[in-house]
């Protein structure tokens, strides 16, 4: 009898209260600066975004993805077959039976949580997550034995009469109350299952919709800059200080995290012991929003770093208090932890937004960051040289000259390897491919800029702007179909970040790296080139991060390198896996110290493969692997690869 | 970003941009053997220095532009006739393909010649003063003559500018003609044409005018010019500025070569080409000071042998070219290698100047060190590439120059290379060479050797003497024999080396024997060893006789090396005799007689010494060749058709080859062949391994 009211009113109350949490829980999230979002189309698309982008992520790991399925769509279609048949008392036989397969299906997905919890790897967080599938048993089981009468398996009377049933009758009650409390309350109220909430709210309002169904793009929107005339902003800060100045959909975002530590596994600062993790930044980040401090965290700290020290409030300033700004610059920007995260969080946009507190209102860029940022800003070019300087390389190379010819088929983007010996290698390798191929091809020589990739990363978005501008101003004279690029930073800024500064200057004008290119060419005919010779040695291919996770290039240099008949020994991280040289966003520059060196880290995964040389596609991925001590395989840019392999015209016949 | 990148800024000369501060710069290759013509192996020398980054290469040294200025001592090019100018088509072409540049140096050399060949033509200068090195007698220039040169001049530049080269630069160094013109020392006329500042100036000046008037503007016209001849009757530094000024004030010379020292005696042509007795760079502060006084760039070599030479010159701003001629003749890949941070790898020049004594003999210019450096186009590479064939275990016995470039190739080859040395240190007899007062820096070439050796991961066993056993337990499957020789003392028993009367120069400069205070050196050989011997006991305070039977001591020593030995040994007081035969030495009231005979007359004299020391070159170390000689399957044997045309030597070609069954391959090379030289030691090793 009593059961018969308890249970409605039980699950009533704990969705209300679960209403208020959500309603509390939003609060926290609306302390954020305003963004616009297109509510409605967000939420249509949640559905298609949840299923396909996230479970596309999640799928990488299938034995976690096929017990989420059972254990998150047997609770989802349980909770709303519960609210039917338990609190609105629809008395259906098929409903109940639903119910019972949908607890079914949720209880063998549970046991497998359980099995995962009991000798759980380092990376998952313990704590409140190790109760969860207790709950979800509980959940389940509970459930099952509420609606087996009106199943009809059991007589109605099995919830009614005699003494034994109090008993039956308290028991079920509280462990009604205990799993709605995790299912519902904690939902809202900050309980494990807080993810399913934030994390469906997260993917309609995200931030960067464009990434779902596999859209390029960069999540770093331009700082409104307050030096700007009739700007908005005037007097306000430049960047992140406060969980108040993130956006709102921002720190929704951060409170989508499960805590699964996958970014933790693959960050290569974390690895090399290095004062970040990505995880516990996000946990802090909502310490930070929500209040509080980080003694509840559960998870691996900071390397070296104590937990339960750090106090967040939405209008404290981060860096004082709640994490230190070492963490911040740890960061290569590798997105390594972005391509892992099931629930789509943009870790390294949010430190971006952060570092740009540090280096444009405080001037906090550490180590060599003020010095490069200087240089950037006195000659366009991180390391200070002569920008007259900017063309030597190419004194013997025959370039036409933008300036001179106006219009071409192609503009070689050269970036700032013009002024380093080692990079100018690269460049003379793929000039040699472009002279073999007949390209219609030309440079900007000394008009050209750093594309701003480095002062960007910095935080210093005042100059990334100015070079952009500046940049677009000066391709704005000129026409040319497509801008090729050997460096995957600088493809990076001009294909995805050069956007919204009013300028039509790449309208039309296809971005490519340098490979996509070379095997454009060779699948025409353009280019011929002889099988490489390997000796015996082995070959693997090192993804850059910008080339391959920011702009999804995992083919081109491969099907290059199966095009001179090598066999690439693939390592282990490779692909959107790939780890990080350490060079990307001002690492090396910032150089905030750690244990090992990633670099040193991504080489023994090349020689874990018996590779000899590795092929790379990028500059900065060149000179980290470079900087490894010998012995150590060689490395090459596949543009070097591809250089040495062009078959020589015949006796008599004239280049 | 690179320590060099000094090194890297382009520059433009005239409207010539020059991608880098290099330069090769004008010497006498003498591979112009065609009758004057750029040959195969002239276009491939350049095309190598092109492909490895030179900036800039100044060709053929003193080719001449008149038919009365002869070309074929020395092999130089001949622009006297349009048949050139399709030969500078290719030689562009080459240079052009890889992003060099070249121009040629022109010139009449006026007396600086001979008169006994070719043509038989009078020589001229401008009061008929006869030179002393080339015993150059000549006539007084006429007027008539002088109008014909100047025209001779235009037409020579007009032939490389329409033969496609990037300039051309006037030579009024060395004792050229327009030198000579400038010389009070070589020029005593009265008339317009001398005299005054501006008359001995007019004939280079008419030149200047007449071949811009025909090259137009733009072309490139450089003038070589000498900083100072060191002469006291010749033009000082003073002197030089004036004369670079008042022609750079036409604003028709395009960059200034300069050059220390005059050369018309052989004490002065010595400084022309230092030699490793020589600091480095040793006139810059006259290049510096011509720099001083005109407004176009100047070029200057000299002494200037590594990368971070040339950039300390460059980043004082001394100059804006630093010419790396012999840099280049050592490595023609200098530049690649600074680009390729391979800075060790680089082979560096050491001053023997093997090069330019050769040229001075006639003879084509070689590298001590370096075989491959003009033999391009005989297919013999600077760059070995890695064997695509089967890895072969390599032993090379002895590790003196001819063993380690052995050991080097076939390193580079991939092949597993052990290098077996019976001394506590690598290189050889380059090592005794090093002993001698200003001889140290011949070590270099050994070093380098012994660099590459250890970074192509050959293994070394020093103190090992290999016998027959050791080889045969290393079962090699070639076996290199580079055992070099011994001081050859007992050819005449009479010397009494058997009993201990006379020492070998070997015993005195690796310090074996202690100096004696009264010494006799017997030199049959007249090259390096016995001058050295002599230069190092003079400087441990002997006194020395220096005796041969030949025509002068240090006769085999080239005309750039020889003033250098002779500027110490005469400072030292060491008494040089000639014509005198060792007949025999004997012991007497503890002293030690030397018995010797004049070779014309027969008259024997005798002297008293303390110490008698023998250079009779050496015997070949042969025992442990025919120990293994009849167990190989080539018995020692090396084909000379194929080594002679750089081809593979057939037994390596023989497929059915397999050394179970027929022992290994052997070959011996260097001085334990017969008594040659460092360079053919290394031609040998070089040709042979680079096809194992």
């Amino acid at each position: 009898m009593i059961l018969d009211w308890l249970l409605p009113t039980l699950i009533a109350v704990l969705l209300v209260l679960a209403g208020i949490g959500a309603v509390r829980r939003a609060n926290l999230w609306r302390a954020g600066q305003a963004e616009k979002v297109d509510v409605i189309a967000g939420l249509m698309a949640m559905p298609k975004r949840y299923l396909h982008d996230l479970h596309h992520v999640v799928e990488r790991d299938k034995y976690m993805s096929r017990t989420h399925v059972a254990t998150g769509g047997g609770f989802v279609l349980a909770m709303a077959l519960v609210v039917l048949v338990h609190l609105f008392g629809i008395e259906s036989k098929i409903l109940a039976w639903m119910l019972l397969g949908a607890l079914t299906m949720m209880f063998c997905g549970a046991l497998f949580v359980f099995k995962r919890r009991i000798n759980p790897p380092s990376r998952l967080s313990k704590g409140p997550w190790m109760r969860l599938p207790k709950n979800l048993l509980v959940f389940s089981i509970t459930f099952f034995v509420l609606t087996l009468p009106a199943a009809g398996v059991l007589p109605e009377s099995f919830t009614l009469g005699a003494m034994g049933n109090w008993i039956l009758t308290i028991v079920l009650s509280v462990l009604v109350l205990l799993s709605l409390s995790e299912m519902l309350f904690g939902m809202t109220w900050g309980g494990p299952m807080k993810h399913a909430f934030a994390g469906a709210l997260h993917l309609a309002f995200h931030r960067r919709p464009e990434r779902f169904g596999g859209g390029r793009s960069t999540g770093l929107k331009a700082v409104e800059l307050a030096s700007d005339s009739n700007s908005m902003t005037f007097g306000k800060i430049h960047g992140v200080a406060k969980p108040s100045d993130f956006k709102w959909n921002q720190l929704l975002g951060f409170d989508a995290c499960v805590q699964c530590g996958r970014c933790e596994a693959v960050c290569p600062a974390f690895a090399a012991g290095q004062p970040l993790n990505p995880k516990k930044l996000i946990q802090d980040m909502v310490v930070g929003f929500a209040g509080g401090t980080d003694e509840k965290y559960a998870g691996s700290p900071y390397p070296n770093k104590e937990v339960g020290k750090a106090k967040g409030g939405v209008d404290q300033i981060i860096t004082e208090g709640l994490i230190s700004s070492e963490t911040l610059w740890s960061c290569t920007t590798c997105r390594a932890c972005v391509e892992e995260c099931p629930m789509m969080i943009e870790h390294v946009d949010a430190i971006v937004d952060m570092r740009r507190f540090l280096t444009l209102e405080k001037g906090e860029t550490p180590n060599k960051g003020a010095q490069v940022l200087e240089n950037i800003i006195a000659t366009d070019n991180p390391n200070g040289h002569s920008p007259a300087s900017r063309t030597h390389w190419a004194a013997d190379q025959n370039l036409k000259v933008m300036k001179d010819v106006k219009q071409v088929d192609v503009l070689f983007w050269v970036s700032d390897g013009a002024f380093d010996m080692r990079s100018q290698r690269i460049l003379r390798s793929f000039v040699k491919l472009l002279k073999a191929a007949n390209v219609d091809v030309a440079i900007l020589g000394d008009e050209e800029l750093d594309s701003g990739d480095v002062a960007r990363r910095l935080g210093d978005d005042a100059t990334f702007q100015s070079l952009a501008k500046r940049n677009l101003a000066v391709l704005s004279q000129y026409q040319f179909n497509k801008i090729v690029t050997t460096d995957p930073h600088a493809f990076h800024c001009l294909k995805n970040e050069y956007g919204g500064f009013g300028s039509d200057a790449l309208k039309g004008v296809d971005v490519l790296h340098h490979t996509t290119f070379l095997n454009q060419l060779i699948k025409e005919g353009r280019l011929e080139l002889d099988a490489f010779a390997s000796n015996g040695g082995k070959v693997t291919y090192h993804d850059p991060c910008y080339l391959g996770r920011y702009n999804g290039e995992y083919e081109a240099p491969r099907e290059l390198l199966a095009s001179l008949g090598i066999k690439i020994a693939e390592m282990e991280r490779s692909g959107y896996r790939s780890r990080c040289c350490g060079g990307g966003g001002g690492a090396p520059i910032t150089d905030i110290p750690g244990e090992r060196r990633i670099a040193d880290m991504r080489m023994e995964d090349v020689t874990s493969t018996g590779a000899d040389m590795v092929a790379v596609g990028c500059q900065q991925c060149t000179a980290m692997l470079e900087g490894v001590v010998e012995p150590r395989p060689v490395i090459r840019d596949i543009a070097e690869i591809l250089a040495g392999q062009i078959r020589e015209p015949k006796e008599g016949e004239r280049v | 970003m690179s320590q060099y990148d000094v090194l890297f800024e382009p520059l433009n000369i005239n409207k010539l941009t020059i991608r880098n501060r290099i330069v090769s710069t004008a010497h006498a290759e003498v591979y112009a053997t065609d009758g004057g013509m750029t040959t195969e192996r002239y276009i491939k020398y350049y095309e190598e220095k092109a492909k490895g980054g030179c900036g800039l290469c100044i060709c053929g040294g003193s080719s001449v532009v008149s038919i009365d200025s002869p070309n074929s001592w020395w092999s130089s090019v001949n622009l006297s006739t349009d048949r050139i100018i399709p030969h500078f088509q290719n030689l562009a072409d080459a240079v052009h393909k890889h992003g060099g540049k070249i121009m040629i140096q022109i010139t009449h050399m006026g007396r600086r010649s001979r008169w006994d060949g070719e043509n038989w033509p009078n020589l001229m200068s401008p009061s008929g003063i006869r030179e002393p090195v080339h015993r150059a007698t000549c006539k007084t220039i006429e007027v008539e003559e002088m109008w014909r040169v100047i025209g001779d001049f235009a037409q020579a530049a007009r032939r490389a500018k329409e033969g496609g080269l990037d300039g051309v630069e006037l030579s009024a160094v060395h004792q050229h003609l327009i030198d000579q013109f400038w010389s009070p020392r070589v020029n005593k006329r009265t008339d317009e044409w001398g005299g005054t500042f501006e008359g001995r100036m007019k004939f280079g000046m008419e030149v200047l005018k007449a071949v811009r008037a025909e090259v137009g503007p733009d072309f490139v016209v450089g003038m070589r010019i000498t900083g100072d001849e060191f002469h006291p009757d010749g033009l000082n530094h003073d002197d030089m500025k004036q004369i670079a000024k008042y022609y750079d004030d036409t604003n028709m010379v395009d960059y200034f070569g300069v050059v220390g020292s005059g050369c018309d005696t052989h004490n002065t042509l010595a400084n022309v080409i230092p030699n490793m007795s020589y600091p480095p760079e040793p006139f810059l502060h006259l290049a510096a000071g011509i720099k001083d006084v005109v407004n176009v760039p100047v070029i200057h070599a000299q002494n200037i042998k590594d990368p971070n030479q040339a950039k300390r010159i460059l980043e004082a701003g001394y100059v804006d070219f630093v010419g790396m001629t012999r840099a280049h003749i050592a490595d023609p890949h200098f530049i690649a290698k600074i680009k390729m941070d391979q800075v060790d790898q680089i082979r560096q020049c050491v001053g023997a100047n093997y090069c330019i004594d050769r040229q001075y003999q006639g003879l084509d210019v070689l590298c001590v060190q370096n075989a491959a450096t003009s033999r391009e186009y005989m297919g013999l590479p600077h760059i070995i590439e890695k064997t695509t064939g089967q890895i072969r275990n390599v032993v090379v016995v002895g590790g003196g120059p001819g063993g380690l470039e052995a050991a080097r190739v076939a390193a580079e080859r991939g092949h597993k290379v052990t290098l077996i040395e019976k001394a506590p240190e690598l290189g050889g007899q380059i090592t005794l060479a090093a002993k001698a007062p200003q001889r140290d820096q011949i070590a270099g070439i050994a070093r380098w050797l012994v660099m590459e050796v250890e970074r192509l991961g050959v293994e070394i066993r020093l103190n090992t003497e290999a016998d027959e056993n050791l080889v045969k337990e290393l079962n090699p499957d070639v076996c290199i024999l580079t055992t070099g020789g011994r001081p050859f003392l007992d050819q005449n028993p009479a010397w009494g080396a058997a009993e201990g009367l006379v020492v070998s120069t070997w015993d005195i400069l690796s310090g074996k024997v202690e100096p004696g205070k009264n010494v006799l050196i017997y030199d049959t050989i007249c090259e390096f060893s016995g001058m050295s011997a002599a230069d190092y006991l003079a400087s441990k305070g002997s006194l020395v006789e220096l005796v041969t039977d030949d025509i002068k001591p240090g006769v085999g020593i080239g005309g750039t090396t020889f003033p250098t030995y002779y500027r110490s040994l005469y400072e030292k007081e060491v008494i040089m005799t000639s014509d005198m035969l060792l007949e025999k030495v004997y012991r007497e009231d503890g002293k030690l007689v030397a018995v010797l005979e004049n070779e014309y007359t027969a008259q024997q004299e005798e002297r008293v010494v303390d110490q008698v020391v023998v250079e009779n070159g050496t015997k070949a170390n042969e025992e442990l060749y025919y120990a293994l000689k009849e167990s190989s399957c080539n018995k020692g044997q090396i084909d000379n058709e194929a080594l002679f045309d750089i081809k593979p030597q057939p037994v390596l070609e023989n497929a059915s080859f397999d050394k179970n069954d027929n022992g290994m391959i052997l070959w011996r090379l260097g001085d334990c062949v017969s008594q040659r030289n460092i360079h053919a030691a290394m031609f040998d090793a070089l040709r042979l391994c680079k096809d194992l």
